[in-house]
């Protein structure tokens, strides 16, 4: 699954970055009262740092054009995908399913990025247990305020 | 007399029971998490946060200096084990102590470490004692000119000390800035960057971004290059330095721990530049400077001093100016502010016991360091051999609760998702993201202080010349900026940082 990117330099991707970043910052804070630099209101700062940090960009994107400018490595895209998505999956369901079947999810869910993946009994007993562990160190032991079945387990709460 | 019943009170704060006992689980679970490889102190912190959450603030803060100290050894051990620096002041570790490792010395080379870490702790945590109370008291007789000049020495140090080139990491510094803008701004009560969502309201939290682009971020790099991943773990025999290895260590120990004390004090990134100046230095004057880089136990022992003397007295910028010096200092902030503690200036006289007890726990952090850490050693080995497929959807656990549990918020959750691709995104550019996050804490500090110095002059800039602390600080961070253009600096710095990636 290695995709070779286009040719970027990582100047050019990080420059774009800035500039965008920067100008996208600095036309949201000319919205703000700017004030004056003896009484700077609250879109003074910002828009100075958005500009500066266009000017950033732009000098990081002129001296990608210069020869010697690194080229990105090939992205291995499926953790990179896979690993947030599940964070975010997480996130929905721990207020719903409890700490111990979300963690449970989220094991085997990340564990799927990995390119030695394979569904195996003995790593699932292991990721129940871990989660159990989780369970009884944060909620039990530690005391956090996570419930331990969410509100799709009305019954077991 | 002071200083010694400001000792007296921390002892009696920090020896209580519990506390004494959430120190050692601090320099436990800090150190086995630490060793693990690929997780830097910033990413342990942050995973090991929600332990200290339910605690009371003195015991919290013990226990997060018990972490902190706990995975400064743990990435010592990973970088002489197994070649695998968990953070860049660690690079120089790996040099000489991975080299003895491969000769079957790796039990003398930790032990060098360790007693040169434990002997620089000591004297950092003496130094602290007698320089913060001076310190803060100077620091109260600063304005917010000397401040921004300080806030602007430390962003400017944290940038020529990260590998890569200096624009990227002034690009880096910037972004963090706006990172930190987002929120309600105190001045005027105005929402910047919120985008109608009530989450947003209260900022960026700091944790959460650290999280991201350290722990996940970390995580998704390693899964780039799965197969490249089999390094070996070497053995540990003899654990206890020969007469001759005492002999050659001693004086570079002394020496490292004097530099590691006095460069750690600086904004900025003191604790690198530590360790790296004090490899240096003993190379320069060693009578065999051919064996360094070949397991020169003065290779290991000096930086590893001068590293721990560091990461000791970086905590006087923060305790007295409020001001974090490193990233790692940066989340311990972030750390304390969730504990409802605003480090600065006031808190050594505000709260005595919190500060004296922090002090004293940081000794104990390091004795209990020495004495858990080469007896448990081949339980360290051990750890580093768990393959990363088991280890990895374990961290991300780790981060999400720790993420979740800060303020029970499953946004958190998603925004630390959105900065782990961002850290991804960091690396695969080239870009470290060191001064980012130290410029996140700094940036709505350097803001506050800019509109306050400025509202008191008329909008007048020339005071920040006029005021002679502040011009002083600034001629520093000038010499600084143009030390970067010297060609031999320019030659070290590469050397050295290349390495940190």
């Amino acid at each position: 699954m290695r995709v070779a990117l286009m040719r970027f330099s990582q100047d050019f991707a990080l420059g774009l970055f800035f500039m965008v970043v920067g100008i996208v910052a600095g036309v949201i804070a000319l919205g703000y009262p700017i004030g004056t630099p003896g009484r700077m209101g609250p879109g003074f700062f910002p828009l100075a740092i958005s500009a500066l940090l266009t000017l950033t960009g732009l000098g990081a994107l002129l001296r990608a054009r210069r020869a010697g400018s690194l080229p990105i490595e090939a992205v291995e895209w499926r953790p990179v995908f896979i690993v947030p998505v599940v964070v975010v999956v997480f996130g929905l369901l721990i207020e719903r399913l409890g700490l111990p079947l979300a963690v449970f999810v989220l094991i085997v869910g990340t564990a799927s990025a990995s390119v030695r993946f394979e569904i195996d009994l003995k790593a699932a007993a292991g990721a129940a247990v871990f989660s159990a562990i989780c369970a009884l160190l944060f909620v039990k032991l530690l005391g956090l305020p996570i419930p331990m079945a969410g509100s799709w387990l009305p019954d077991f709460g | 007399m002071e200083i010694f019943n400001g000792l007296m009170l921390g002892l009696s704060t920090a020896t209580t029971l519990s506390n004494f006992a959430y120190c050692f689980f601090g320099v436990l679970l800090g150190t086995a998490v630490g060793v693990l490889p690929g997780l830097g102190p910033i990413a342990t912190i942050s995973m090991l946060l929600p332990f200290t959450f339910g605690l009371p603030v003195d015991t919290a803060l013990i226990m997060l200096a018990g972490i902190f100290y706990g995975s400064q050894y743990g990435g010592s051990t990973t970088a002489i084990l197994m070649n695998l620096p968990g953070e860049a002041s660690s690079v120089v570790t790996t040099l000489d102590g991975h080299e003895m490792a491969k000769q079957g010395k790796a039990g003398r080379a930790l032990a060098a470490a360790a007693i040169g870490s434990f002997f620089a702790g000591t004297v950092g945590t003496l130094f602290i004692a007698v320089a913060a109370p001076l310190l803060a008291g100077l620091a109260l007789t600063f304005g917010p000119t000397e401040y921004f000049s300080l806030i602007v020495l430390g962003l400017v140090t944290s940038m020529v000390l990260t590998s890569g080139s200096l624009l990227t990491a002034f690009g880096m510094a910037l972004l963090g800035m706006l990172f930190g803008m987002v929120g309600t701004d105190i001045n005027s009560g105005f929402s910047r960057y919120t985008f109608g969502s009530p989450n947003l309201l209260d900022g960026l939290d700091f944790v959460v971004i650290a999280t991201g682009v350290f722990g996940l971020g970390d995580v998704l790099a390693n899964l780039q290059n799965e197969h490249a991943r089999a390094a070996g773990v070497a053995g540990v025999s003899r654990l206890f330095p020969t007469r001759e290895d005492w002999r050659r260590m001693t004086a570079p120990i002394l020496r490292g721990t004097g530099v590691g004390v006095v460069l750690g004090i600086l904004p900025g990134a003191g604790v690198l530049l530590a360790s790296f100046s004090s490899y240096a230095l003993e190379k320069k004057i060693s009578r065999r400077p051919h064996e360094f880089g070949k397991g020169a136990i003065e290779g290991v022992a000096a930086p590893e001093a001068a590293n721990n003397a560091a990461a000791q007295t970086c905590f006087i910028p923060m305790l007295t100016l409020g001001l974090p010096g490193t990233a790692t200092m940066a989340l311990m902030i972030g750390a304390l502010v969730v504990q409802g503690v605003q480090p600065g200036p006031e808190m050594l006289t505000q709260q005595p016991a919190l500060f004296w007890g922090l002090v004293v726990s940081m000794w104990i952090g390091n004795l209990l360091l020495l004495v858990l850490n080469l007896p448990l050693v081949g339980m360290w080995a051990k750890l580093i051999s768990v393959p990363y497929r088991f280890l990895f959807p374990l961290i991300c656990v780790f981060t999400a609760i720790g993420v979740y549990s800060i303020n029970n918020n499953v946004f958190d959750v998603y925004l630390m998702a959105l900065f782990g691709v961002m850290g991804f995104f960091f690396r695969k550019v080239g870009a470290e993201p060191a001064p980012l996050i130290l410029a996140l804490i700094l940036g709505p500090m350097a803001e506050e202080y800019l509109r306050r110095t400025l509202l008191i002059s008329h909008g007048d800039a020339t005071v920040f010349f006029t005021s002679p602390v502040s011009l002083g600080i600034l001629v520093v961070t000038v010499l600084l900026l143009l030390s970067i253009l010297s060609p031999n600096f320019r030659k070290v710095r590469e050397e050295g940082l290349q390495e940190a990636d």
